[in-house]
């Protein structure tokens, strides 16, 4: 019989998480104009100095069917726009970089030199003069279509979503199951949020449970949201920071990077939309490209938080939240994602190293939702085992902010609405320098933020939960079950944690107990196919076949296509002596998975028995 | 925020003005045109009623996020407000602006301004920008319809002052709107075409 699922379960915030990169389509362009406005020339033109800035900085969402709202490819088109242009590079509203400059670079930087803002404006001063033609740059070139070819496989949005003309941005979260019958590795994914004008940003999480789905009023409908929460029930961390915003090309994962895509696993696409003034249909697609290279890099997202300490007074300007956390293995930092609503003003990062050294991972003096991004260094910043890394956003829930949601300002608290507020940090970090036999260093970097998180918030279930099911994998099943029942104090009535409660008791053979909180998970949940499944196994264990088939039965309903259950539904018959039926349901989960070998062995074993009889 | 004075456009300061700032040596008659190519005068066509001269860009996304609220402000002075969609822009055409309205719901007339006539009649900057004129044609408030927009790529959650509504409403009354201009969030009314 299959041992019990262990449920090692996590629960993590819905993330927004990707790789965002900004097309630099042309290349050695910063030296010849840096250069023009440093030199004596009595005029400058377009086509000598301007043209090569626009080109590289503004031409890849300013063309057709891109984000922006006209294009800048020619002379007419510029000129047309001359005084806009300058106004919004001098105040640095375009292109939109918030990041202040920094020692580590980010990847594909947006943030245009001073010289070059200068330039623009002494040409608008000058009258926008076109130059000569010889001095034209070529025209860019730009990729039509998917960016990076015809992809392996395309999701669309089953039922469109019409924004309305008018009204407060919308948070729409598009479900796209993958239609696929075996694991596959993905080395890039490209988001097409549909109508890339009324699209501020897009994130994909990846829902391994197909859990969110069951938000949709009906099948495709998608469902509204700003934050999502994914409970997910085996310890596989995501990775990955899918991410869109207007100017993004797909990231292609290097080498042992790619992500796992199981079968049964939803992509959900969660878009932030701004009414344009009329209806718009947006709808949605993604790309995915596969490679046959398995992840042999294994990358974590980690998450810094204090949302707790989100109790914002109405008419508080320079609220301060800060979290720390100590690096428990040594890491590569690879991108880093910031995240904070509209009371959000002055959003910061920074890593002090084991010697002493502060490095600023992200600065950004004016934060600006509607802008946010995920920002891919250029280079993996090295942080060793003992580094502190800090977050330090701070609010403005005054009626300065203008952004504020609440006029006159209110008490503001954390949530996920976009009234409420966040203090949310992603960092994706590559653990290196481990030794390969001995514990997975993203189970240690897990256990360390859970402990991390208790420490920050004694009452909080989420963390105690993350930590439980972290010392439940680690085999400290003891003290595992010392902090489930805290979780359950907590939250008594939550059918994962009573099941996976039952899981670690069952993995002490602790049977009697472990019915009792099995029993409690389906009476919360019929409908849960993990507590059918090992209620199933325990009463097997107990030579209750025919209580165990039973079970395996209910699980069956919820996932017809488990494997799993299908072969020690077969057992649990097999040893009820019903034969036939046995062999049915062994053969039924050699179909749904080829390489079952319980099924398998089971079978050959069935088939001599009832070939002695 | 700019505040100007209120100033009085009767037909013979605004004729002199025009003169004025007509470039030298033009002979083509100064003037706005309706969407069938007509030669238009808001002001006068409006027969006494208060006039409101909203200026759009297609190509401004600040302005076309207006629509439903110029819509319904309109609506709402239906029988005692004319309102007039000015397109300043010079390459704009009758058939690309019929469409613009038709997308964007608007039951309201569109009229072409390549000359920047009522630009300047209601000195206009950006896009959007309202000009209103009371019943003796003096304009009483030109700028920003409302504060949605902080600044450019900012607005807020929803705007936290109506200065369109306001004037409209000290024009109804015969009462002086304070501020009278407020300078408009958008697009640049373009100068360099």
């Amino acid at each position: 019989m299959n041992s019990s699922r262990s449920n090692c379960a996590r629960w993590l915030s819905g993330l927004a998480v990707g790789a965002c990169i900004l097309a630099s389509a042309f290349g050695g362009r910063a030296a010849q104009s840096t250069q023009a406005a440093n030199s004596n020339r009595p005029q400058v033109t377009f086509n000598r100095d301007i043209a090569p800035i626009i080109f590289h900085a503004c031409a890849n969402c300013h063309r057709p069917r891109e984000a922006a709202p006209f294009s800048l490819l020619t002379f007419t088109d510029v000129k047309k726009h001359a005084r806009q242009i300058a106004e919004v590079t001098r105040t640095r509203n375009m292109p939109p970089w918030l990041p202040a400059p920094q020692e580590l670079k980010f990847a594909d930087e947006m943030r245009l030199p001073d010289a070059e803002i200068a330039l623009i404006q002494k040409w608008v001063d000058d009258g926008a003069v076109e130059g000569a033609a010889s001095d034209s740059p070529p025209q860019p070139k730009f990729v039509e279509g998917w960016q990076l070819g015809t992809p392996d496989l395309i999701l669309t949005a089953e039922k469109p979503l019409v924004l309305p003309p008018q009204g407060t941005d919308t948070y729409w979260n598009f479900v796209f199951p993958i239609p696929i019958q075996e694991m596959r590795w993905v080395k890039a994914v490209e988001i097409r949020p549909g109508d890339k004008r009324y699209v501020h940003h897009a994130n994909i999480l990846i829902d391994r449970g197909e859990l969110l789905r069951r938000r949709e009023a009906e099948p495709g409908a998608g469902f509204g949201g700003m934050e999502l929460r994914i409970e997910s029930q085996v310890f596989d961390p995501d990775s990955h920071l899918l991410f869109w915003k207007p100017g993004t090309v797909p990231y292609v994962e290097p080498d042992g990077m790619a992500l796992r895509l199981d079968k049964g696993t939803d992509l959900v696409l969660n878009t932030h939309l701004q009414p344009s003034g009329k209806p718009e249909i947006i709808q949605p697609s993604i790309g995915l490209y596969f490679t046959s290279q398995p992840a042999t890099k294994l990358p974590m997202l980690l998450q810094l938080e204090n949302d707790t300490k989100l109790d914002i007074p109405a008419g508080t300007k320079g609220f301060l939240v800060t979290d720390e956390f100590t690096l428990p293995v040594d890491v590569q930092l690879l991108a880093i994602y910031p995240h904070a609503h509209y009371l959000g003003k002055d959003i910061q990062a920074f890593a002090v190293l084991p010697n002493g050294t502060s490095k600023t991972l992200i600065h950004i003096p004016q934060w600006n939702l509607n802008w946010q991004a995920v920002y891919r260094y250029a280079e993996p910043v090295l942080l060793p085992k003992g580094t502190r890394v800090t977050l330090r956003y701070v609010y403005d829930n005054s009626d300065e902010n203008p952004l504020n949601p609440n006029q006159p300002p209110q008490r503001v608290l954390a949530g996920n609405r976009s009234s409420d507020e966040m203090c949310h940090l992603w960092l994706q970090v590559l653990p290196v320098n481990y030794d390969p036999a001995q514990r997975d260093p993203r189970m240690v970097l897990q256990e360390t933020l859970a402990r991390h998180n208790v420490e920050k918030n004694p009452n909080d279930f989420e963390a105690h939960y993350n930590l439980a099911a972290m010392l439940q994998e680690k085999g400290h099943l003891d003290d595992a079950v010392r902090e489930y029942e805290t979780v359950l104090r907590i939250h008594p009535d939550d059918a994962v944690v009573n099941n996976a409660m039952a899981s670690a008791l069952l993995a002490l053979g602790r049977a009697e107990q472990a019915v009792v909180y099995l029993r409690a998970a389906l009476k919360i949940r019929p409908d849960y196919f993990e507590a059918h499944y090992n209620l199933g196994n325990l009463m097997a264990s107990q030579d209750d076949f025919e209580g165990a088939s039973e079970q395996f039965r209910a699980a069956l309903r919820e996932q017809p296509n488990d494997a799993n259950a299908e072969a020690n539904l077969g057992s649990a018959l097999a040893e009820l002596g019903k034969f036939a039926e046995a062999k049915s349901h062994f053969e039924r989960a050699l179909r749904i998975d080829p390489h079952h070998s319980l099924a398998k062995e089971n079978l050959e074993e069935l088939q001599r028995a009832m070939s002695q009889r | 925020m700019r505040v100007r004075p209120t100033i009085a456009v009767s037909g013979l300061f605004a004729a002199m003005l025009f003169a004025c700032l007509g470039q030298p040596g033009l002979v083509q008659a100064q003037t706005a045109f309706d969407l069938e190519g007509k030669s238009v005068d808001p002001l006068a066509a409006a027969g006494g009623k208060i006039v409101v001269l909203v200026f759009l860009r297609r190509d401004c996304p600040v302005s076309s996020r207006y629509a439903p609220i110029i819509q319904k402000i309109s609506s709402e002075h239906e029988d005692d407000v004319r309102f007039w969609l000015v397109f300043p822009n010079k390459t704009e055409t009758s058939k690309t602006i019929q469409k613009y309205l038709q997308d964007y719901g608007y039951r309201l007339l569109g009229l072409r301004d390549p000359e920047h006539v009522l630009v300047k009649l209601a000195q206009a900057e950006t896009t959007p920008e309202v000009a209103v004129f009371d019943h003796n044609r003096h304009l009483v408030y030109h700028g920003r319809i409302d504060n949605w927009y902080v600044e450019f790529g900012r607005p807020r959650p929803a705007p936290t002052t109506h200065e369109l509504s306001d004037a409209i409403e000290a024009a109804l009354a015969g009462k002086p709107m304070t501020p009278s201009a407020v300078k408009g969030v958008g697009c640049y009314i373009s100068d360099l075409e």
